[in-house]
């Protein structure tokens, strides 16, 4: 209530304060009235008019004292104060143009990067998702114990889906989705898009709206009914012109007509490549939606490659649920497959994880990161501030001494310091916007898919709140320092040797920074370190010189098997021909890019009998279609017998050598050749193994590779093929030439991207590539911050002492004895700060270790290089003042002491 | 408010010429700073002697905390000249004030009649 009443009479003062000098004005008025009025009484009660305005001044008082009292009445002192240090503080910039400019860019650079990665973390880890209730929402997996080894989970299947959703069950609702391949013809270019079957309710179920059109209604998912669609926003505008006739027309997808229903809001989330499962491949961007047609079969040669979503009910309990999800799948099993024994578990992963999951630890760490360079930053400019203070120390000196309280030196330093903040955080916020637009433009694709590059309220009340704590805690200790300076000693000295105290300060500072580098290098280093060899181990293909085109044949022309198989024959025997290509082949899915389902299937033994009772025991295998020419092509190499030929009479296969190791364990490679399998069912034809090669990893080494079986095409033939071709030089450059050869023979097909391997196997470690990048940019800001750092104090020093070093060759000592006297100071903290951050980089990658790819945090050479970086450049920094300090020329300063 | 009368305890006015010049334009009615200086000589009879440029920084102060209200006029000798008018929180405060001088003069009276007897 006081404070209140307090904080009243303080508002109300206020109004008067910008008027100040206009009342100020008219007081004066007032009493130049009042005295005449007073005088003219006196007058008219018989005085001489001189004497009555003598008296009516008598009587009125000292107006001066009056007015003083009126000004002061209606200035708020502190605020006066502050306004004056504002002034100050720009006046000091201006007039500093080299210390204002590397101050405000350290900040600046500092708020940035954490701006931009807090920007990122934000939009990925703590945004709400655009859902209703996100936070009820799950994914579904299943774990097969016995199928754990080869495959960590499953996805559900549509039957699956089916018996939850009838189900009574603590959730209050479910939509299941699985990838769908389309190819646009018709209107315009023909063109391949990834597309989504959906349960009807998919878009109610996320509490999205159809920003056009209207959504799918139930009786939708029956077979017949299920040729409408809902397209993206973006092919919406991209492919149709946003042609608000499109709803209710028919565009053709895989050579049928599907009726446009309803264009997706632009802000539509869903997941896409990976995110929701391994065995759900959607494709890097989703852009057609159509409802799943769902039948009710048995569950034997079920696909398991849909993702259900549940939403828990208000009143639900999770593990309530996730038991009856269990429960129910289990019944399913037992009922249908009876001689299946197994329990299997339901597991259920927050939407969240889906979107986050991957790329949350790699967030936390750059996060870090930034965290660490934004105190390199602070180091260094509470060290520039220090070297300010220093030089001032003669004009705090004297406001010390004519009056001013210590509180008004901190104050004024304060000010400075807030200056640099304000302006360096402005221009931080800039250049975040623009980093923070790139990342949502180049960075991986989870954080492209979930970074808004717009700035938001979050990042912009961080970035201030950032400037802020960083302007007091660079400003407090200088500014201590500054409201300490000893008036006599500091007039007395003329502000020369009373700095010692501060040197020592600005070289624990020093030291600080290059710790802060040294950590950042470090970090870089094994991140750097652990990435090249992520790109250099053996996955069992070659990465450079092979170029890969993905390449989908549809429509009338391509109806029938034998059309296709001439398509790739002859485009094969092409590619072949074309000059710098030494081998060409086809392969339905690359090895480098996640697995699909639909080509896994269990592989059996000659003798196995009754499916269920050996399934589960059997590995499951990556089938995969190929031409006689893509071992060549891929560098895949042969361990035994022979590869594929154009011609194979009879059902052939060749096997990686984990497939042998699994089935046969007791026999070599080699003795595996002539040996018999099936596929998928105890009926289905004997395949003989022709030859044995070796494992194909994915690109990202994230997992153990599946066994893969190479049938040749014409045996094995689902989906789109991908072209591999080998080349002499630079793939790049021959892509224009692949591009023709594939015109030239039919020039109707969709010319889709022809991408190296090297590049392919890029995307896939996107995520490290990322972290990586970034790193080293921070790491490398903050070695250029610290080296700037001690060249400045290494300078300083060196002009403060310019008499001694004089005074000492005077006496006798040698230009390289100053050199490494100044040198051998210069490299103390850098020395200490270098072991401090080893020891800092080596426990923090010790936590990080997940990150790391056959790199130990120990890492000799990644911490040896990086060591030495640090060092040549703290060197460097040392070197050019101690070399100047060298050159003193000792008669000309002792006399200018 | 002033925090005075909160707490019950007596707190006078900033000085005795607020609560004079509020009582002032309380009774009187709007007047500018001249008025004020001569009605406070003509009720205290000359007995106060008042340095009359204090008289504006009262009325600076009363107006600060909004007890009074100032518009342009004319005065008696043709010039431009404030009028200052009491408003209604600025009587509110008087009645208070007003209670609590009439408190501390009791006690005050009090005081000093048991300093004459003993």
């Amino acid at each position: 209530m006081k404070a209140l009443s307090q904080l009243r009479a303080f508002v109300a003062r206020l109004r008067f304060v910008p008027g100040r000098r206009r009342l100020l004005d008219e007081v004066t008025e007032e009493l130049e009235s009042h005295v005449e009025l007073l005088a003219a009484r006196y007058v008219r009660s018989g005085m001489a008019p001189d004497e009555a305005r003598l008296a009516a001044r008598r009587q009125i008082g000292n107006t001066t004292r009056v007015r003083e009292e009126i000004y002061t009445i209606n200035s708020i002192e502190w605020l006066g104060a502050v306004a004056y240090d504002v002034r100050y503080a720009y006046r000091l910039l201006t007039k500093n143009p080299g210390f204002s400019v590397a101050a405000i860019v350290t900040l600046a650079l500092g708020i940035s990067a954490t701006t931009s990665i807090f920007s990122i973390l934000y939009s990925v880890l703590l945004k709400p998702l655009p859902y209703k209730d996100p936070e009820r929402i799950y994914s579904a997996e299943i774990i097969v114990p016995e199928r754990r080894e080869q495959l960590p989970s499953l996805p559900a299947s549509v039957q699956a889906y089916l018996a939850w959703r009838d189900a009574r069950s603590d959730f209050s609702e479910m939509a299941a989705l699985g990838p769908w391949e389309c190819n646009l013809t018709g209107d315009a270019e023909p063109e391949r898009v990834g597309g989504a079957r959906v349960s009807a309710n998919f878009f109610s179920f996320l509490g999205v709206s159809v920003s056009s059109g209207r959504g799918f209604n139930a009786d939708e998912e029956q077979p017949g009914k299920e040729r409408i669609v809902i397209i993206s926003d973006a092919l919406w505008h991209r492919r149709y012109g946003a042609d608000p006739t499109l709803v209710g027309r028919s565009i053709s997808i895989n050579g049928e007509g599907h009726e446009v229903i309803g264009i997706a809001s632009p802000t539509l989330l869903v997941p896409t490549g990976s995110l929701l499962h391994p065995q759900v491949p959607f494709a890097t961007r989703v852009d057609v939606w159509t409802p799943i047609a769902a039948t009710r079969r048995g569950l034997n040669n079920e696909n398991w490659d849909h993702g259900v979503l549940v939403r828990l009910a208000p009143d639900g309990r999770l593990e309530a649920g996730r038991q009856q999800l269990e429960a129910i799948i289990n019944e399913m099993a037992r009922v249908q497959m009876p001689n299946l024994k197994t329990h299997a578990t339901v597991q259920l992963i927050p939407i969240r994880e889906i979107y986050a999951g991957k790329i949350r630890l790699r967030l936390l760490m750059l996060f870090g990161a930034s965290a660490l360079l934004l105190l390199t930053a602070c180091a260094s400019l509470a060290n520039l501030l220090l070297a300010r203070v220093a030089t001032r120390a003669n004009e705090f000196a004297t406001r010390l001494a004519l009056g001013a309280g210590r509180a008004r030196i901190v104050s004024l330093t304060v000010a400075e310091a807030t200056g640099v903040a304000l302006i360096g955080g402005a221009i931080g916020i800039a250049l975040a916007t623009l980093g923070v637009r790139g990342l949502a433009s180049y960075g991986p694709a989870d954080v492209r898919l979930m970074a808004s590059a717009r700035l938001n309220l979050p990042m912009l009340t961080f970035a201030i709140a950032a400037s802020i704590v960083t302007a007091l805690a660079c400003g407090l200790y200088p500014a201590w320092r500054a409201s300490r300076y000893q008036m006599v000693t500091a007039l007395q000295e003329g502000g020369r040797s009373s700095f010692g105290g501060a040197g020592r300060s600005r070289r624990v500072l020093v030291g600080l920074e290059m710790a802060l580098a040294t950590a950042l290098l470090a970090t870089a280093g094994l991140l750097l370190h652990s990435f090249i060899k992520v790109m250099q181990a053996d996955r069992g293909y070659e990465i450079e010189r092979v170029l890969a085109a993905d390449i989908s044949l549809f429509g009338d022309r391509y109806a029938k098997a034998p059309s296709r198989a001439a398509f790739y024959r002859e485009l094969v025997s092409n590619m072949r021909a074309l000059p710098g290509v030494s081998a060409a082949g086809m392969i339905s899915d690359l090895p480098a890019i996640a697995s699909t389902t639909r080509a896994s299937r269990t592989i059996l033994l000659p003798t196995d009998a009754i499916f269920q009772q050996v399934v589960l025991t059997r590995p499951v295998a990556m089938i995969r279609g190929v031409t006689s020419g893509y071992f060549a092509a891929s560098g895949t190499a042969l361990r035994a017998g022979r590869f594929l030929t154009d011609e194979e009479p009879g059902p052939v296969a060749v096997i990686s050598e984990s497939l042998t190791r699994r089935l046969w364990p007791q026999e070599s490679a080699a003795s595996s050749v002539g040996k018999l399998f099936r596929q998928s069912n105890t009926d289905s034809p004997l395949i003989t193994v022709v030859g044995v090669v070796g494992d194909a990893r994915p690109g990202a080494l994230d997992r153990d590779p599946l066994p893969v079986v190479y049938r040749p095409y014409e045996h094995w033939a689902i989906g789109p093929m991908t072209l591999v071709v080998r080349t002499a030089q630079d793939p790049a450059a021959l892509a224009p030439a692949v591009r023709a050869t594939i015109r030239d023979i039919d020039h109707n097909l969709p010319i889709l991207a022809i991408r190296t391997m090297r590049e392919i196997v890029s995307s896939t470690v996107a995520e490290q590539q990322f972290q990586m990048m970034l790193t080293s940019i921070f790491a490398l800001i903050a070695l250029l911050l610290g080296a700037v750092g001690l060249y400045g104090v290494v300078s300083y020093s060196v002009a403060c002492s310019t008499r001694d070093i004089g005074l000492r060759i005077a006496l006798g000592a040698g230009r390289t004895d100053v050199l490494q006297w100044v040198f051998a100071r210069g490299m103390q903290p850098v020395l200490v700060g270098l072991f401090v951050g080893l020891v800092g980089a080596i426990a923090g990658a010790r936590a990080l270790r997940n990150l790391l790819f056959e790199v130990a945090p120990t890492d000799p050479l990644a911490l040896g290089l990086m060591s030495l970086v640090l060092l040549l450049t703290a060197g460097l920094a040392c070197y050019l003042p101690a070399s100047r300090a060298a050159r003193v020329d000792p008669a000309a300063a002792l006399r200018s002491g | 408010m002033a925090k005075g009368t909160q707490s019950g305890t007596i707190d006078v006015l900033q000085g005795t010429l607020d609560l004079m010049v509020l009582t002032t334009l309380e009774s009187m009615g709007p007047l500018h700073g001249y008025g004020i200086a001569r009605r406070i000589e003509q009720i205290s009879e000359a007995t106060l002697r008042l340095n009359e440029g204090t008289v504006y920084t009262s009325l600076m102060r009363l107006q600060q905390r909004g007890w009074i209200s100032a518009t342009w006029g004319t005065s008696e000798n043709n010039r431009r000249a404030k009028y200052y008018a009491i408003t209604r929180s600025g009587r509110r405060q008087l009645t208070a004030e007003t209670k609590n001088w009439e408190r501390m003069a009791g006690v005050i009276t009090r005081l000093l009649r048991t300093v004459q007897q003993s």
